[in-house]
């Protein structure tokens, strides 16, 4: 099994309700899904969808070919038209006017029917849930169950009502609907899936963050960031966490850089426009070796770009950004996942080595939910670097020089203890100096750093066989496209692995180097127009990939782009 | 707040010597910042908050300098234009660290003016004491954002010198919603020192635009020119709690600057409107990992 199920309309129309609703259930009965939100940057109007995978095996990108659309405006019918497979079905409203009705089209009474059968217009959602399941022949009960668990937090009344008005136009559409659909379920028993944490990108960092007791978030709204801003303020006043909408990006990693001069691990949110003006701070931050982790969403630039669709070009500027020399860290995780994981990482990487941390995430990243295993934080353990013991405030010294170049830290308001820093360069008790020897050597304190950090972090993954004719060079939030597309290569007999980085930068060069030696043809895959992963790569290692494939429409990868791209290089 | 075994204790008695400067002043001589850094040690002896309770922020500039000009204080010495807002999180991670924010007019009115504006609006409780000699004086001179209309430089030539109306500290503070506003002038050691103190106490967005003369640069803003042209306000039954009549006092700038305090009022601080934990300082607030588990299995279906 292995459906997708496309909800458009116009921006305010609630298609995010009906998919979320859809999402739910079959997450209830045990699939594996993939939502990916396809918008436009408005508030109402346009065309916008929201695409939910479901499978009975796990599924970590979404696919081209769409099986059942539920249309809220006539753009929604005719959007999708063309990735409709032959079977699929396309529902709406019928009291939307539309003239071309084919086999594929069912007009169903959504709205009249929430009406009358559910009391209130908003159960219109309900009603295009039934259809959707009775179309597919998705046997009611078990929908039935999972709904009565969705809307039971909300009374009586709304689980009766919408059960009602979902099992009318379940009957309704099981009479009236006289095309015929591909898929089949009538047969299906619950799935095998036990994972029912609906989690996007965004909402993952949040959580991590906040495990990883984040105590200070300022951040200017900017998508697709925004999100997790906002998950952090909703759960502010709970737990505790400084969180403030500031005048712009500036004023936010200035902040954030206090808060944690201070002792507060901090945090910004933001994207590339944002992380721009962020830039000078983030060079502050690197001089006076204060932590700070900051999240960059990319979308598609230069400046505004498409505010709302997914890009991997921010890799290098991220990399390399600010006057200067410095370590720094870039982490890209490829799924909700590990971004929980990064998110608790990050913070004990800025705090252990006192550098920039940047998650380098992207709309899709971001905005895409996929059901995973609930996580279980109350066990995260923290790890807040060097700190100066009660025993050891006299003659305290922030910059004091260390072999590893990692100065223990202490914070002002302790008694005893002076904190001087600058983003001048400065001598080791933190006051400002022009000496050329002091500069030499607070340099060196800097990328004495590196190699700890290098052994701190994370090898890159290798997927599929040791040895193969082709592999393919990926990282961050493209992971799951190409892996599936390994995947479907692999059945095919081809000879083909993935080489996977979410530690991005600095660059771990000891698997890049067998890999290459290794595999006949590397091909990289990146979601940008120069490769700039690949790029970093030969600048880093001398090693040149074979081939690069890119996309930068803004759009998500599929498996089946992937694939077809491969084959215009030769690789099929 | 604070180690109860320091309230009323010994390390509770700041001494001048505490507070010598660790490095050489690098000012000119004759620069209007050695009065306030000696007002500034002044107004810290007679304020009754321990020393490793406070911190001095300050941008870039000659006034940027003044951290390393004095012993035995926490300080981050940022960048151009953005104490106010390091200072603002230091303050949010630790409320019982009292910020004391030193930045120049160049610093402050100039890349700066945007927090500065937004500080005021949220009143979060910092001293900004604005070293205003109305040119960027480490750079060589050029016209700052309050120097005067036709202020001439090597990058203001006449005509007509500065194309445009200086900044006003004082009246941007008190229409953005600072709850103490002063002027206070580096030659009078008594009055600033006051005003220094009433600005660390206030709770609150506290600004004091402290008139200095650049000896180098300006020509125009001397020691003579601010001895004959600024006057006491409280000479003159200034009513402190009047909005309105702050801002005209304020905009008076002319012949004649008025000194003192402008504005002091009681409203809200930031603080009072985050999240912030009660009890203990957010640095040391740990969050309760069950609480979050309920959320997240709030989340969870």
């Amino acid at each position: 099994m292995d459906i997708t199920f496309n909800i458009g309309g116009e921006a305010g129309q609630g298609i995010d309700t009906i998919g979320d609703l859809l999402t739910q259930i079959f997450v209830q009965v045990g699939f594996y899904t993939i939502t990916v939100k396809d918008f436009e940057s408005r508030i109402r109007g346009g065309y916008n969808f929201t695409q939910i995978r479901v499978s009975d095996r796990p599924v970590v990108a979404p696919v081209e070919e769409v099986h059942i659309i539920v249309a809220l405006s006539k753009d929604a019918i005719i959007g999708q038209r063309d990735r409709l497979v032959d079977g699929g079905v396309i529902i709406f409203d019928d009291s939307i006017v539309f003239n071309d009705v084919e086999a594929c089209h069912f007009p169903a009474p959504l709205e009249k029917t929430a009406v009358d059968i559910g009391g209130d217009v908003r159960m219109a959602n309900a009603a295009a849930l039934g259809a959707v399941l009775s179309v597919i022949k998705f046997p009611f009960g078990l929908a039935e169950e999972a709904l009565t668990n969705i809307f039971g937090r909300k009374g009586e009344k709304v689980v009766s009502g919408n059960i009602a008005v979902a099992r009318t136009l379940y009957d309704m559409t099981a009479e009236k609907f006289t095309g015929s659909c591909s898929q089949d379920l009538a047969q299906v028993k619950k799935g095998p899936s036990t994972d029912r944490f609906i989690v996007t990108g965004n909402r993952a960092l949040a959580l991590g963050a906040i495990a990883a007791n984040v105590k200070w978030v300022s951040s200017y709204p900017m998508s697709p960031s925004t999100s997790l801003f906002q998950d952090i303020v909703a759960n502010a006043h709970r737990l505790k966490i400084g969180s403030l909408q500031t005048e712009d990006e500036i004023a936010s990693i200035l902040m954030a850089i206090g808060a944690s001069y201070a002792g507060a691990r901090s945090m910004v949110t933001t994207s590339g426009g944002g992380f721009s003006l962020m830039v000078e701070g983030m060079g502050l931050a690197a001089m006076a070796e204060v932590p700070i982790v900051i999240y960059n969403a990319q979308r598609p630039g230069p400046s505004t770009g498409l505010p709302t669709r997914t890009e991997q070009a921010d890799l290098l500027f991220t990399a390399f950004s600010s006057q200067g020399e410095f370590p720094r860290i870039v982490l890209a995780p490829k799924d909700p996942e590990e971004g929980l994981e990064i998110a608790v990482r990050s913070f004990d990487l800025t705090e252990k080595y006192q550098v920039p941390v940047i998650i380098l995430g992207d709309q899709y990243f971001a905005d895409s939910a996929m059901n995973i295993a609930k996580p279980n934080i109350t066990g995260t353990k923290i790890d807040r670097g060097k700190m100066i013991g009660p025993k050891n405030i006299s003659g305290y010294e922030r910059y004091r020089f260390t072999e590893d170049g990692v100065s223990p830290r202490a914070f002002p308001g302790s008694e005893g203890i002076t904190v001087v820093s600058s983003g001048n360069a400065h001598l080791e008790n933190g006051h400002i100096t022009e000496d050329p020897n002091i500069r030499d050597t607070m340099v060196e304190k800097f990328f004495k750093k590196v190699p700890h950090i290098l052994k701190d972090l994370k090898p890159p993954d290798i997927f599929g066989p040791k040895e193969p004719d082709v592999t393919l060079l990926t990282w961050g939030s493209t992971w799951g496209a190409v892996f599936e597309a390994v995947e479907t290569m692999s059945s095919r007999n081809m000879s083909v692995n993935q080489l996977h980085f979410c530690d991005v930068y600095p660059l771990q060069t000891q698997t890049l180097h067998e890999v290459f030696e290794k595999s006949k043809k590397v091909i990289s895959v990146e979601m940008n127009a120069t490769s700039q992963f690949a790029d970093l790569v030969r600048m880093k290692t001398g090693l040149t990939v074979h081939h690069q494939i890119n996309k930068y429409d803004g759009r998500p990868m599929t498996a089946a782009w992937v694939i077809r791209k491969l084959k215009e290089v030769g690789v099929e | 707040m604070g180690d109860p075994e320091t309230e009323g204790g010994r390390s509770r008695v700041i001494t001048i010597e505490q507070l010598r400067g660790p490095q050489r002043v690098t000012w000119c001589r004759g620069c209007g910042n050695y009065g306030i850094l000696a007002a500034l040690k002044k107004a810290i002896i007679r304020l009754d908050v321990p020393l490793h309770n406070l911190v001095i922020s300050s941008g870039i500039g000659c006034s940027g300098k003044l951290p390393h000009y004095i012993g035995g204080l926490n300080s981050f010495h940022t960048l151009h234009g953005r104490p106010i807002p390091v200072a603002t999180g230091i303050h949010m991670a630790n409320r019982d660290l009292k910020l004391i924010v030193h930045t120049g007019d160049g610093d402050c009115l100039g890349e700066g003016l945007g927090h500065f504006i937004h500080a005021a609006r949220r009143n979060v409780d910092l001293a900004v004491f604005i070293h205003n000699n109305g040119v960027n004086g480490l750079t060589k001179g050029q016209f700052s954002p309050a120097a005067p209309r036709g202020y001439k430089s090597k990058t203001s030539p006449p005509p007509p010198g500065a194309p445009m109306d200086p900044v006003n500290p004082a009246a941007q503070a008190i229409t953005a919603g600072a709850s103490f506003v002063a002027r206070g002038f580096s030659g009078d050691q008594k009055m600033l020192t006051d005003l220094m103190v009433r600005a660390i106490k206030h709770k609150g967005f506290a600004v004091v635009d402290i008139l200095q003369p650049c000896v180098t640069w300006n020509r125009q803003l001397t020691w003579n020119f601010y001895n004959e042209h600024t006057y006491a306000l409280e000479e003159h039954g200034h009513d402190t709690t009047d909005r309105l009549k702050a801002l005209e006092k304020a905009l008076e700038n002319g012949d004649r600057y008025p000194t003192g305090v402008f504005y002091d009022v009681q409203k809200p601080v930031l603080a009072d409107g985050l999240a912030l934990p009660e009890d203990i300082p957010l640095k040391d607030h740990e969050t309760d990992l069950d609480a979050l588990q309920e959320v997240i299995d709030g989340l969870s279906l």
